[in-house]
Order: structure tokens, then C-alpha cells, then sequence
């Protein structure tokens, strides 16, 4: 488990998503870097059921439930600036069971599936996003393993993102920030897929708002 | 072949006759136990049955004495044999039969030989080469010269108390290196060196001299399943693998025969320059990487960051 930096990468112009993520994985081939299978990262948002917004009289705060193939028997539960909680896989029957409390807002699902790549101690993963049945947008995570404390490799991994993503290279992550110079967890990439999928969605939003 | 080289010290005949006797002994020492554990035995009279016990006890005592004094008779015949091996168990190795074949012991003695007598000739031209050095440097190398006035012949000596306290002073040294020193193979020190949350590095020692380096990541593991230092597998990283090259090539470089302390302090102090190993860009090209490693290499005398084919 290393330092992972995940970030959205914008359709090319006159390109489809498809096309754009071909353009990436062209480039990292190119770059030497190795196909390894594939990924994916699923993201499921639950709303604080009516009854209880009602008794606290407070508006219903969202909890978002993931899972990563990379850690194929965990499950984790996020509140939006909120605790990160890492559970056992059998996370999501225990939701099923609380949805007097929590229900599952299935049109809200969103995941990232794609091609899992390696280079040198990199591991990169070019995913399209996906919410229902139609593609919404290109997720790119690059990961360096050796290194577990965030702002020790900002910059390297900078420099590798800079050589196949050029000027959509994106800025330091969020959580980075809060790290100091603790120990990177997996928690902290979910965080990032959580804030890149809630990014993803508004997008979506803004022409139906043009619209009216 | 096994009988030459056991005969000079070895009786065979003895030998067998010895694993016989001490057979003897312990069943005559079972007996005295059983007839202790059965105690006096049914007869008429009191005074009968204390007899009867005294007796058989007494016999069951003589036959013990009879035997243990048979098994140190027969002891003396034997011989030393393991002892004589000046290389302690790799003397077994002269007993493989096939000598012919695997002439390993006979190799062995020749390189034993052979390192000492290096370590040897080593010894006196470093000497004389201090007292000759040119000024430049001769300095430094005076003032500790008068420290040590006789250093050791061979250092391969250091009693561990000595070796603790070097490593211990060093420890103290560094406050971002800590050093946990462990000897599970006998007296030779094994050290696990964590350095920040960068990387961990395994030092085999032999005396104060350092054998192997092994780097790994802060968060590979180090330890075997049984619990022990894990020296033999590498990192799983490319990068850590570069760098337990370098180390062993700053092991060949730091070499001061006389000194072999400050060779230690030396390469520690080398090793500490990787606490920036993913933060320091190559002082020659600039960049963070190159073939997706960062600046693996530290220049033995100023520690600056180069990557592998950056620097010269
Ligand atoms: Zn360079």
C-alpha cells in the first residue's frame, strides 16, 4: 500500500470517452508501463431514512458505501467530511438490515471500471465512470507503492502524472493536507473516489439547471 | 575416506563398545529405581523383609558403579575427535565420503587460510601506509593513530560488549534512524535499521564488520514466518532494490581495516541521506525521476541525490 492520487481527466474534444481513455492507455503504453487486469470502485449512496430527519429536525446527512477490487474483502462506509469506516465485506447485508435508518438511493450508483496498468513501482488505473447505463466521465488513480507518507512523494508523483496526463495533470488532493507526515491508508483513496464521483454527478446536473 | 580422517582420533572398536556400556548403565539405573519403586517385598518377619530389601538394593547400587566405571574406561579409548576441527561444525564437512566429488572441505580450509593471511597482510600495509601518509590527510589520521596506538592485529575479535557500545553510540547519533540490534545466529550482531517511514535495512554483521545489507520499504515486511530477521529475500520494490545495490557498493567503498567503527558510523551516515529518498530531485538532470525511479544514488562524500545513470 503506497501513496495514491486520484483525479478526473476531461473528455477530449470531439472525442468520445471511450476514444479519450484509449488516448490515455496508448500513452502509458508508449511509456513502457504493463497491463495488469482490471479494477473497479462502486459507490452506493444511502439517505438517512424520513423518520429520522424529522425527529432531529435536521436535513438528511448522506453516507456513500464503496468497495475497491483492490481490496477485494473490504467494505467501506463514508460520510461526506466525515469519518472514513473500513468493514468486512458482509458491510452492505448489515445496510440492507438498517434501512429503517439508511435507504439506498439505487439511482445514485456510480462506479469506475477499467485497466489496471504497472510501471516500475507505479500501479495506474484509467477507469470510465459510469452512473446507470450511460458513460459520464474518466477517472485516472496512480499509486506509488514504496512510499506511505503523502506529502514525501507529492512530487513525484507529479512529475510521472505530468508525463501521460500533460496539462490535465491535477493539483495536490485534499486529503494530502491533513496527512502531515502520517501514514497513507486506503480509506484516504476512497475519500478521493467519493469526492471525484460527487464532482461527476453535479456535472450531470448543470444542463438539466441550463435546460430549465 | 570417513575412517582416515576419523582414525587419528577415533577408535571405532571402542566406540561401539562405549554405546553398548552406556546402554548397560541405564538399565542398571532403571533397576535401582524399580527396586526403590517396589519397595520391601512380602517375607515373614519384619526383620526378613529389610533384608531382603537392603540386599537387592545393594546389588542393584554395585552393578550402576560396575558399569559407569566400564563406560570411563572404555571413554578414555575413544578419543576427542570434534574438538580437533579448527572450523567447529564445518569440520564435519570432511566427512562427506565422496571427496573426489565435492572437495568442499579441503576449499574451505584453503580460503580460511587464505582470508587470513589477506586480513594479515592487509593489517601491516595499512600500518605502514599511515605512518608514510602524505600530509593531506595525515592529520586526522595522526590524531587517531595516537588514540589507537596498536590496533588490533585482526578485529574479527571485538568482544560483542564492544560492538553493542559502537552501535549504540551510533544509534544516539541519528534521532530520525533507530537501530534494534539482535544476535539469533551467536555472536554475530544482526541490526534492523528503520529510517523515518522511508525505508527499514538489514545489517548482517561479522564483528564490527558489516557483511550484508538488505533494504526494504517502511512497510514490507522483514521478518520471517518463524519470526527471525529475514535476510535472504529482497524488497519487492525497484526502487529498494537499486538502493541494496548501492548500499553494498558503499560497503565496498567505506573500508579502513584499522578502524572499523568509524567504517560503520561512515556508512550509516550514508544510509541517513535516503531519508529524502522521494523528496530530493537529481542534482544533475533536476527531475524527480528517470525510467520511473527517483535518485536512488547518494555520492559517498557530499550525500547528494543523482539517479543511477546521472551520476560520474
Ligand atoms: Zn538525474
Amino acid at each position: 500500500m503506497g501513496v495514491t492520487c486520484v483525479a478526473q481527466v476531461p473528455v477530449a474534444e470531439g472525442k468520445s470517452v471511450q476514444q479519450t481513455v484509449e488516448l490515455l492507455t496508448r500513452k502509458l503504453e508508449l511509456l513502457g508501463a504493463e497491463k495488469q487486469g482490471t479494477f473497479c470502485v462502486d459507490c452506493e449512496t444511502y439517505h438517512t431514512a424520513a423518520s429520522t430527519i424529522s425527529s432531529q429536525g435536521q436535513t438528511g446527512k448522506l453516507m456513500y458505501v464503496m468497495h475497491n477490487s483492490e481490496y477485494p474483502l473490504s467494505c467501506f462506509g463514508l460520510f461526506e467530511n466525515g469519518p472514513c469506516l473500513i468493514a468486512d465485506a458482509n458491510f452492505d447485508i448489515l445496510m440492507v438490515k438498517l434501512k429503517g435508518f439508511f435507504q439506498n438511493a439505487k439511482a445514485n450508483k456510480i462506479e469506475s471500471r477499467g485497466t489496471r496498468y504497472q510501471y516500475c513501482d507505479f500501479l495506474v488505473k484509467v477507469g470510465t465512470v459510469t452512473m446507470g447505463p450511460s458513460a459520464r466521465g474518466i477517472s485516472v488513480e496512480v499509486e506509488y507503492c514504496p512510499c506511505v507518507v503523502a506529502n514525501d512523494c507529492w512530487n513525484l508523483l507529479m512529475e510521472f502524472m505530468q508525463s501521460f496526463m500533460g496539462n490535465h495533470t491535477p493539483g495536490i488532493p485534499s486529503v494530502f493536507g491533513t496527512k502531515h507526515d502520517s501514514t497513507y491508508s486506503p480509506g484516504d483513496t476512497m475519500v478521493q473516489y467519493m469526492e471525484l464521483f460527487n464532482k461527476i454527478r453535479k456535472q450531470q446536473q448543470v444542463p438539466v439547471a441550463g435546460i430549465r | 575416506m570417513a575412517e582416515g580422517v576419523l582414525s587419528p582420533g577415533v577408535n571405532l572398536e571402542a566406540f561401539s563398545q562405549a554405546i553398548a556400556a552406556i546402554q548397560a548403565l541405564r538399565s542398571s539405573v532403571t533397576r535401582v529405581f524399580d527396586c526403590l519403586k517396589d519397595g520391601m517385598r512380602n517375607k515373614e518377619t519384619l526383620e526378613g523383609r529389610e533384608k531382603g530389601f537392603v540386599a537387592a538394593f545393594q546389588e542393584s547400587l554395585h552393578s550402576v558403579s560396575r558399569d559407569l566405571g566400564e563406560l570411563e574406561r572404555l571413554s578414555n579409548l575413544v578419543g576427542k575427535p570434534s574438538e580437533n576441527h579448527p572450523l567447529h561444525n564445518s569440520g564435519l564437512l570432511s566427512l562427506d565420503p565422496v571427496q573426489d566429488k565435492t572437495p568442499l572441505y579441503s576449499q574451505l580450509l584453503q580460503a580460511y587460510k587464505w582470508s587470513n593471511k589477506l586480513q594479515y597482510h592487509a593489517g601491516l600495509a595499512s600500518g605502514l601506509l599511515n605512518q608514510q601518509s602524505l600530509k593531506r590527510s595525515a592529520n586526522q589520521m595522526g590524531v587517531s593513530a595516537k588514540r589507537r596506538p596498536k590496533a588490533q592485529p585482526t578485529t574479527l575479535v571485538l568482544p560483542p560488549q564492544y560492538v553493542d557500545d559502537v552501535i549504540n553510540r551510533i544509534d544516539r547519533m541519528f534521532p530520525e534512524m533507530s537501530i534494534q540490534l539482535s544476535r539469533p545466529n551467536g555472536t554475530s550482531a544482526m541490526l534492523l535499521v528503520t529510517l523515518g517511514k522511508v525505508l527499514k535495512v538489514i545489517v548482517v554483521m561479522r564483528s564490527l564488520f558489516i557483511d550484508r545489507t538488505i533494504v526494504k520499504g517502511y512497510s514490507e515486511n522483514v521478518y520471517t514466518e518463524d519470526g527471525k530477521l529475514d535476510i535472504w529475500s529482497k524488497s519487492n520494490y525497484q526502487v529498494f532494490q537499486k538502493v541494496t545495490d548501492h548500499a553494498t557498493t558503499a560497503l565496498l567503498h567505506y573500508q579502513l581495516p584499522q578502524m572499523p567503527d568509524v567504517v560503520v558510523r561512515s556508512f550509516m551516515t550514508w544510509l541517513r541521506s535516503y531519508i529524502k529518498l522521494f523528496q530530493a530531485p537529481c542534482q544533475r538532470c533536476g527531475k524527480f525521476l528517470q525510467d520511473g525511479l527517483p535518485p536512488t544514488w547518494r555520492d559517498f562524500r557530499t550525500l547528494e541525490a543523482f539517479h543511477d545513470t546521472c551520476r560520474q
